[in-house]
């Protein structure tokens, strides 16, 4: 699929620079996501420092070895980039990308690009390259679909993420995701959206109420619960902004009976630290698994959230011991499992509306979860329209790669981004458009919004708890306890 | 002439397939011996097998891949490098040679075959080598070594077929001969040290990628203490 090249207008809207122009002659870096102040001097020693260390610690030589020696220059990443697409700019082409931190590696780290750059006095890093990086990296969403149509294999999402990390080393990532990193590992409330369990309580209790009206059956949000089968952490930005997600998924608890829990010492699946620092990724999963210790939970359960289900089913494992790590599990793969062995009844009345669903890139491009929600929605949506390309071919929404928490970027994100998903909407002609996945939904809203899409964004649980059917027994029982109440009274 | 034939075709030869095979073995083994370290640091070490053996087949034979994206610059790839493999290995004039110098044989392509190979190695090459001038992307990345590699390699294929198709003079064919062999001997030689070693590499690639996504645990820990982070803010 492909899109067509934005217009100059277009062009001059996605690239307004939201910052000040004292800031940026202040930072010495002209990009357009907020930065906090850093360390502005000597900036190429200190990248170069950072990167020996990181390369020292970590097995990113593996691949810059492997790439720098296969890299076929063929262009033909170029065809899958939906960046490159909507700009034109060559400079956006995948394979220019990586070649920015390739060289540094080349120059600076291998024995040959040592010799050369030394004998020739060249190739020195400058500020304006870790300049062009700062954009570069920060323009690309790490949806990893360019990886798919590399015949040299060169996974580009992999450095953009090595690249970003470095990058965040010497002070340069985007203010948004590092100051709610640090809410969440140093904070008083201990989670990305600052929320205080207090408020959470009074949410959750809110939720219930809300569903017993709804459904007549008693939904609940167990807290605390030591253990249970599942201890449950979504996106904790959900409990603001997606009830109706959250409420789908404690309905299905309940139609099934299983115990899962949340827990009060930490409830937050976010893990910015998958998209600008390793060390960030590592000490939040470590917080998931310390939780789920402390609980003495059986699975993590994820919520509906894309990155946060990678960065535990992937990462729990690597930094919390390996194959006795706790098993991770999102969301939609209990509510399948469930729905197969019959537990879970869905109406398939309720939803008449024309449905397409949107592959999450952290959740499809490994080809971990794809036909899972596709066959529960086709069961009671009696409209399912498919977008193609999907699956592990999937287009990103245009807010991956943490970009969709960089507000100031939302007219790149919107224009640029996300085009060629809006053309995909477009075709598709969904009035539903299912995302099982918080960064998702946002950057997808803003989409619709954005580029006059007349389509409404929604979860998958949101789906299931409009269609979910109660066994009688659980219904009734309201009614019997109301009875008892008015008996006693 | 013919001294200066017999040497490229002799010593020089030798000299430059050893370097071939010699740093192919190098590179090939620097890449397992990165994998085995990364594999053994990682702290997980599940590999989905299956997803990293069929992206990895699906590339080393492209037919599904074919009619995704840039059809006929992907025909004319897949083509020329059929042309590329299968020639030198199998032309009958080569494996006579090793037959004559080591003793071992193997099969051969029929004449047409080959003759047809040749020639569509040649116009495919070259076809690459103009759509790399013409196309914006590709000449935007490309290196020295990219415009370069598709006319070194076409010189020993047509060389080779004016000396075996086009019943040449001998002076000319001695000529053509030695700059045949010589520029074979030169491509052997620069082989592993450009982007041609992923004639090796290929096939490890779709596992190096997923690899690579294995990090070490504990790296947050030693990565502030090399950097002399320890105990900083977020
Ligand atoms: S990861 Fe996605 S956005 Fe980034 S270069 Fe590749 S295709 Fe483009």
């Amino acid at each position: 699929m492909k899109t067509r090249k934005i217009t100059s207008e277009e062009r001059e809207k996605a690239f307004k620079q939201p910052r000040k122009p004292e800031v940026i002659e202040k930072q010495k870096l002209d990009v357009r996501y907020h930065i906090e102040d850093f360390e502005v001097e000597d900036r190429p020693r200190r990248f170069l420092e950072a990167f020996a260390a990181i390369l020292k610690h970590t097995n990113y030589r593996l691949a810059l070895d492997h790439y720098i020696r296969m890299s076929a220059k063929c262009s033909r990443c170029a065809t899958n980039c939906q960046v490159y697409q909507a700009t034109g700019d060559l400079r956006d082409i995948p394979c220019y990308r990586s070649e920015l931190l390739l060289s540094v590696y080349r120059r600076h780290f291998t024995l040959g690009g040592m010799l050369k750059g030394r004998a020739l006095g060249t190739g020195h890093l400058t500020d304006e390259k870790i300049q062009e990086m700062a954009d570069s990296f920060w323009d690309c969403t790490a949806c990893r679909r360019c990886a798919m149509e590399c015949p040299s294999g060169i996974d580009h999402g992999l450095i953009t993420h090595l690249g970003r990390f470095i990058l965040s080393e010497i002070g340069i990532a985007p203010r948004a995701l590092v100051v709610s990193t640090r809410e969440q590992l140093e904070g008083a409330t201990g989670n990305t959206s600052a929320i205080p369990v207090p408020a959470l309580v009074d949410t959750l209790e809110f939720l219930e109420e809300d569903m017993f009206e709804e459904k007549s059956v008693e939904i609940k949000f167990p807290m605390d619960v030591e253990g249970a089968d599942y201890v449950f952490f979504p996106a904790v930005s959900d409990f603001l902004m997606e009830a109706e997600t959250l409420m789908g998924i404690a309905a299905v608890f309940t139609a099934t009976g299983d115990s899962w829990t949340t827990g009060t010492g930490y409830f937050d699946g976010i893990n910015y630290g998958l998209f600008y620092s390793d060390r960030m990724l590592e000490r939040v999963v470590k917080k998931v698994d310390a939780e789920t210790r402390r609980l003495k939970g059986k699975n993590i359960l994820i919520g509906e959230c894309g990155h946060a289900s990678r960065s535990a089913k992937y990462f729990i494992p690597t930094y919390c011991g390996g194959d006795d790590a706790y098993p991770v599990i999102n969301i939609m793969e209990y509510t399948h499992r469930v729905w197969k062995e019959g537990r879970l009844k869905l109406d398939p009345n309720v939803v008449t509306e024309k449905v397409a669903y949107h592959d999450p890139c952290n959740i499809a491009r490994q080809r971990w979860i794809i036909e899972k929600p596709r066959e529960l929605l086709k069961a009671f949506c009696k409209n399912y329209v498919e977008m193609t390309p999907y699956g592990d071919e999937n287009i990103c929404c245009g807010g991956g790669g943490g970009t969709v928490s960089i507000d100031e970027i939302r007219p790149y994100r919107t224009t640029i981004g996300g085009k060629l998903k809006a053309d995909q909407i477009r075709k598709s002609g969904c009035e539903i458009l299912v995302a099982p996945c918080a960064n998702c939904k946002k950057q997808l809203r803003e989409l619709v919004e954005d580029q006059g899409i007349d389509c409404e964004v929604v979860g998958l649980h949101d789906l299931i708890y409009k269609a979910i059917i109660f066994d009688e027994s659980m219904v009734e029982k309201k009614e019997e306890e109301s009875v008892n109440i008015e008996d006693k009274e | 002439m013919e001294s200066l034939l017999d040497f490229a075709r002799g010593p020089l030869f030798r000299f430059s397939f050893a370097v071939m095979i010699l740093g192919l073995a190098r590179i090939l083994f620097l890449d397992l011996y990165n994998a085995y370290q990364a594999y053994r640091r990682a702290g997980d070490r599940n590999i989905p097998w299956g997803l990293v053996i069929k992206r990895s087949l699906e590339w080393l034979f492209p037919v599904r891949r074919v009619f995704h994206n840039r059809p006929v610059y992907s025909i004319f790839s897949i083509l020329f490098h059929v042309g590329l493999l299968l020639v030198p290995i199998f032309l009958y004039a080569h494996v006579r040679l090793w037959k004559d110098a080591v003793g071992i044989n193997w099969l051969t392509l029929p004449y047409e075959v080959a003759y047809g190979l040749t020639v569509s190695t040649i116009v495919f090459g070259a076809a690459l080598f103009i759509g790399r001038v013409i196309s914006k992307s590709s000449s935007f990345l490309s290196r020295k070594q990219d415009y370069l590699w598709p006319i070194v390699l076409l010189i020993p294929f047509i060389t080779g077929f004016v000396c075996a198709h086009l019943g040449v003079g001998s002076r000319l064919y001695n000529t053509m001969m030695l700059i045949h062999v010589l520029a074979g001997n030169f491509i052997f030689i620069l082989i592993p040290f450009t982007k041609i070693a992923h004639c090796v590499l290929m096939p490890l690639s779709q596992f190096i990628s997923t690899l690579a996504w294995k990090f070490p645990p504990e790296t947050d820990d030693a990565i502030c203490i090399t950097l002399n982070k320890k105990g900083a803010p977020v």
